[in-house]
């Protein structure tokens, strides 16, 4: 008997409890029930016995905890503990069942939660797959991290070939402790390709109906479900719901659909089991039908494509210089503040594009989803030419993202298909080859045909592909506007694909480039466009696909419509006061009028002039107010972002005249390895930026190896260290130690290259001293005097 | 379960520190702001549970031994406002600094108000007995390390989704794990005080002639 098998039945039926049997067994506080496999085999035997007895078709092994982190005081290795748990359900199922190995999370959580990376945990999982190989399914379940659970099912995909079932643990919200939705859970392990997935624990069947209804209408895979005995309580740690209300409710679940593979969590018993095998007996399994099946998500939320959503296009250094710059500088937050602008401007998806000759496009790519991915809601798109980068940036993505993109070449079919099919990924598919981009509709329409066809020998259903018609220059090929129009018109009807397009394109080389964009946006809409790739930050982009979406009744009622205009018929128009000064908008922390009043001071005065005579003088009366403790630290803030303000008005304008930008000098900051908390680090990045440093902002739990590594190549000569805990003052130690013996990082004289200055809660300058940094800086603003005296500026 | 109505804004500004400083109307409007988006966005969780001390290898060190002296029992208590909060406040690091530091000590505020209630309902479930104060962790000589095993007792990973890093770090980071003693007879009163604080170098209120409070 396998899995499959059991498949041809109605339904299939799990076991209940193992914690509740063992309890009632005795287990004692503080006791870890995995011993248990080794000193107590026939007790745990016996109760896999009972569950068997009462009608369960798959037990679960006593595994839930047996991974090598949770057990490293258990004084068993994890080979050990799993060896014998499956032993153990193997003697009890004497051929009648299934025995499925269980895994639980690690217990630690992952970035940017927690500390743990992808690999971690994906390396406990392995551990624990090998370990358990007599199994004959792997089943995940209790997870709250889709991407825990996504790095537990490719440690199981890589390393052994058994069906694997999945269920997460929901509370009443219809969300996970970390936020995933159960859209956002369907729809990746659906594209990841799990044999099953479902709920379990957390609460009783009737508060999980919702929830399983809502997974009806994202995937068509068998649907799990595994409650718990109702409520508990507290105190008694019993629960309120008996065996046949427990039964009666999970057959009323079972009327929704596609619901197949049922049991019960914690306070369920065998008794349980036998009440529901009874109800399940003569039921007759039925497949509800799925309603949204286009679609992408991150960890939290999904986005359907079943109207126009804007990809936004900014994430990419494509004839942006401040954003080469910012790649270069490993500048993430410059990034990061570029996300969030396009989703506050209407973005529903992002496209990120890292892609630099001078820097790795693989690690940069890496880092900034997974930095997005901590800031950032909406689904993103990888954008790359690289199978390499590509296959990194989808094995640590958090939901089911778009691939930009495979186009009508072998070598391109060949490498991205199957990326797309492993990580259940969507990809844009654009219209052209080796031979280049056809001229006719007719050209494009049979390259897309081919794409969508190879998907599907490769086992990807056709919309997850989008198809891209490819806009051409219209002032270079007047013609080739419509054949991009007609083409994707018969991609809509003819394949049934959703379409994306590169909107701006289109006005290379024309007047009034906008006016063109917005115009050309509204044909391929009116078309049947799905993804527009624009610039969201621009209101006449935007504004049309909204607008769109009210007069093609999409919006109904208008209520998007009203809601993005409806503030802004509020706001005020920006006066500017006569006496107004550079000065007073600092200490007033008046953002618009300091960015105007600094173009006006450009018009006649040299950048460093305004710098050093009224952005600094400025920011230190502001910093000595702070002192005097006559402002509050946020209003000292305030005042450094309005400085910020001025000094990208400065930047830009010296980038444009093709100087180099001002800096007065180059400071690497880092929260140490180990340590998450990473405001005091933040707070000091603001106001040294403000003082026209140039900031590195290597983030937090970073690691001393990183640290060094930036330093020797950016030739950095000061370095900020920021800890919270004292456990994580030996990892600031690590790497002042590491940088005075790194012979890079030394002068000729012996002496050392670099300059540390360390804060933190728990510091105090003589710890500083002792643990080998050269400054202590109690604040913030003790940073920037102290990069003052470092620079002598 | 708690939900949480409001935020003691007065609390959160000493934490941001400058306690004498006067408020004016753009930093009133960004503590209402930093208090609403706060209430939406947290999740108060916690758990505790009465343990018998003895065998509990629970004391460890002079200030939980002095502690829980005249205690046969205690309760272990761990709360968390959840993981999005904390995307909350890497958001505002990226677009707002001066709204971070904010809602940073406004999230630290609201942890704090949880396990003031969680307090209530101990005090009322045990309405015979004593309690002492609650003693996390890190304070005096009480390892922080200590955090991952109440957290395991409480079965706090699963339960409520709280878990530590390898450096003893709690997860979500806007969390607090403590222990209650329970006596049969009066405690002693015994101010909490900073002597026996192990920040008590570094603390930015003595600095300024305050007290935490603790």
């Amino acid at each position: 008997m396998n899995f499959n098998d059991l498949l041809k039945k109605d339904y299939i039926l799990l076991d209940g409890a193992m914690g509740t049997m063992l309890q009632k067994n005795g287990l004692k506080l503080g006791e870890i029930p995995e011993t248990l496999n080794i000193t107590h085999p026939q007790l745990i035997t016996d109760i896999h016995r009972e569950y068997i007895k009462a009608g369960a078709d798959i037990v679960y092994s006593n595994t839930f905890g047996a991974n090598s982190y949770k057990m490293k005081d258990s004084g068993y290795t994890v080979d050990e503990l799993i060896g014998s748990a499956v032993k153990n359900a193997k003697n009890a199922t004497a051929g009648k069942a299934l025995v499925a190995l269980d895994i639980g999370p690690v217990g630690k959580l992952l970035e940017p939660a927690g500390s743990m990376s992808f690999d971690e945990a994906y390396n406990y999982f392995k551990e624990e797959i090998l370990a358990g190989k007599d199994a004959d399914i792997i089943v995940f379940e209790t997870f709250t991290d889709l991407l825990e659970v996504k790095a537990g099912v490719l440690a199981a995909k890589e390393n052994c070939d058994k069906p694997i079932l999945v269920s997460m643990t929901f509370e009443e919200n219809g969300r996970t402790f970390a936020g995933v939705s159960v859209a956002s859970a369907a729809l990746t392990l659906t594209g990841l390709g799990v044999n099953a997935l479902g709920v379990n624990c957390s609460l009783g069947p009737d508060e999980l109906k919702p929830i399983v209804e809502e997974f009806t209408k994202w995937t068509s895979l068998p649907i799990i479900v595994k409650p718990n005995a109702g409520l508990p309580d507290p105190n008694s740690n019993t629960y309120n719901v008996g065996p046949r209300e427990f039964s009666r409710s999970i057959g009323e679940i079972a009327d929704l659909g596609t619901v197949k593979i049922v049991g019960g969590c914690c306070g369920t018993t065998p008794d349980y089991i036998k009440a529901l095998k009874k109800v399940v007996e003569n039921k007759k399994y039925k497949s509800a039908q799925i309603e949204k099946d286009t679609a992408v998500c991150s960890g939290t939320t999904a986005v359907e494509i079943n109207q126009p959503r804007i990809i936004g296009e900014r994430i990419n250094p494509t004839g942006k210089k401040l954003f080469k710059q910012a790649l270069i500088n490993n500048d993430i937050d410059y990034i990061l503040s570029q996300a969030v602008s396009q989703v506050k401007a209407g973005a529903d998806i992002l496209d990120v594009n890292v892609g630099l000759p001078e820097i790795d496009e693989k690690q940069m790519m890496v880092r900034v989803i997974k930095s997005l991915q901590a800031v950032v809601d909406v689904p993103l798109q990888i954008d790359s030419t690289k199978p390499d980068v590509l296959e990194s940036a989808l094995r640590i993505y958090n939901g089911k993202p778009i691939v930009n993109s495979v186009n009508g070449e072998e070598k391109s079919l060949n490498s991205v298909l199957p990326l797309i099919k492993k990580y259940g990924a969507s990809v844009i598919g654009l219209t052209l080859d080796e031979n280049g981009i056809p001229k006719t509709a007719e050209g494009r329409f049979n390259i897309a045909k081919k794409i969508v066809e190879r998907a599907n020998a490769f086992g990807i259903p056709s919309n997850d592909v989008y198809i891209d018609c490819l806009t051409l220059t219209v002032s270079a090929e007047q013609e080739g506007c419509i054949e991009t129009l007609k083409a994707l018109r018969r991609v809509k009807k003819e394949l049934g694909c959703k379409t994306c397009l590169g909107v701006s394109n289109i006005s290379f080389g024309l007047p009034n480039r906008s006016l063109i964009n917005h115009i050309f946006l509204t044909m391929a809409l009116e078309e049947g466009l799905d993804l527009p790739i624009i610039n969201p930050n621009d209101e006449d982009m935007t504004g049309t696909v909204r607008a769109y979406k009210v007069l093609a009744n999409i919006d109904k009622n208008s209520t998007d419509f009203i809601n993005a205009y409806n503030e802004i018929k509020t706001e005020k128009p920006k006066i500017i006061s006569p006496r107004a000064s550079i000065e007073h908008a600092i200490i007033n922390g008046l953002k618009g009028e300091a960015s105007s009043l600094t173009e006006k001071a450009l018009e006649s005065k040299d950048a460093m002039e305004i710098v050093n005579g009224e952005l600094i003088p400025a920011l230190d009366k502001v910093g000595a107010d702070f002192e005097a403790n006559k402002i509050f630290l946020p209003q000292l803030i305030q005042s450094a972002n309005v400085a910020q303000v001025c000094f990208e008005v400065i930047k830009k304008h010296l980038t444009k005249t093709n100087n180099a930008p001002v800096s007065k000098g180059k400071i690497i900051l880092a929260t140490v390895k180990g340590d998450i908390h990473d405001i005091g680090k933040n707070i000091v990045k603001v106001l040294l930026d403000n003082y026209g440093y140039t900031v590195i902002d290597l983030g937090r739990d970073v690691a001393p190896e990183l640290i060094i590594e930036t330093a020797i190549k950016q030739d950095i000569k000061l370095i900020g260290l920021s800890a919270l805990m004292t456990t994580t003052l030996k990892s600031m130690e690590d790497t002042i130690a590491l940088a005075r013996k790194t012979p890079e990082l030394q002068n000729l004289d012996g002496s050392s290259k670099c300059i540390f200055f360390v804060g933190g809660a728990v510091l105090t300058h003589d710890y500083a001293m002792k643990i080998g940094a050269d400054y202590y800086c109690k604040d913030a603003k003790e940073s920037v005097d102290t990069a003052k005296k470092v620079f002598g500026n | 379960m708690i939900k949480l109505t409001e935020i003691n804004k007065s609390e959160a500004l000493r934490y941001i520190g400058g306690g004498k400083v006067d408020m004016n109307d753009k930093m009133n409007a960004l503590l209402k702001i930093c208090e609403k988006e706060i209430l939406e966005t947290a999740t108060p969780k916690y758990l505790y549970k009465k343990i018998p001390l003895k065998d509990s290898g629970l004391i460890i060190g002079k200030s939980i031994e002095q502690h829980l002296k005249d205690c046969d029992e205690a309760v272990l208590i761990c709360a968390t406002i959840g993981s999005e909060t904390d995307k909350l406040l890497r958001t505002a690091s990226v677009t707002d600094m001066a709204k971070a530091v904010v809602l940073d000590a406004m999230a630290s505020v609201a942890v704090e108000q949880v396990m003031q209630e969680v307090d209530e309902i101990i005090a009322k479930e045990n309405p015979d007995k004593f309690l002492t104060w609650r003693f996390s962790p890190g304070y005096g000589d009480y390892p922080i390390e200590l955090q991952e095993k109440f957290l395991r007792i409480l079965d706090a990973p699963r339960k409520i989704g709280l878990c530590t890093n390898d450096n003893s770090i709690l997860t979500p980071t806007k969390s607090v794990t403590a222990i209650t003693g329970i006596s049969e007879k009066p405690i002693e009163k015994r101010r909490k005080g900073c002597a026996g604080c192990n920040l008590k170098e570094t603390c930015k209120f003595r600095k300024s002639g305050e007290r935490c409070e603790f």
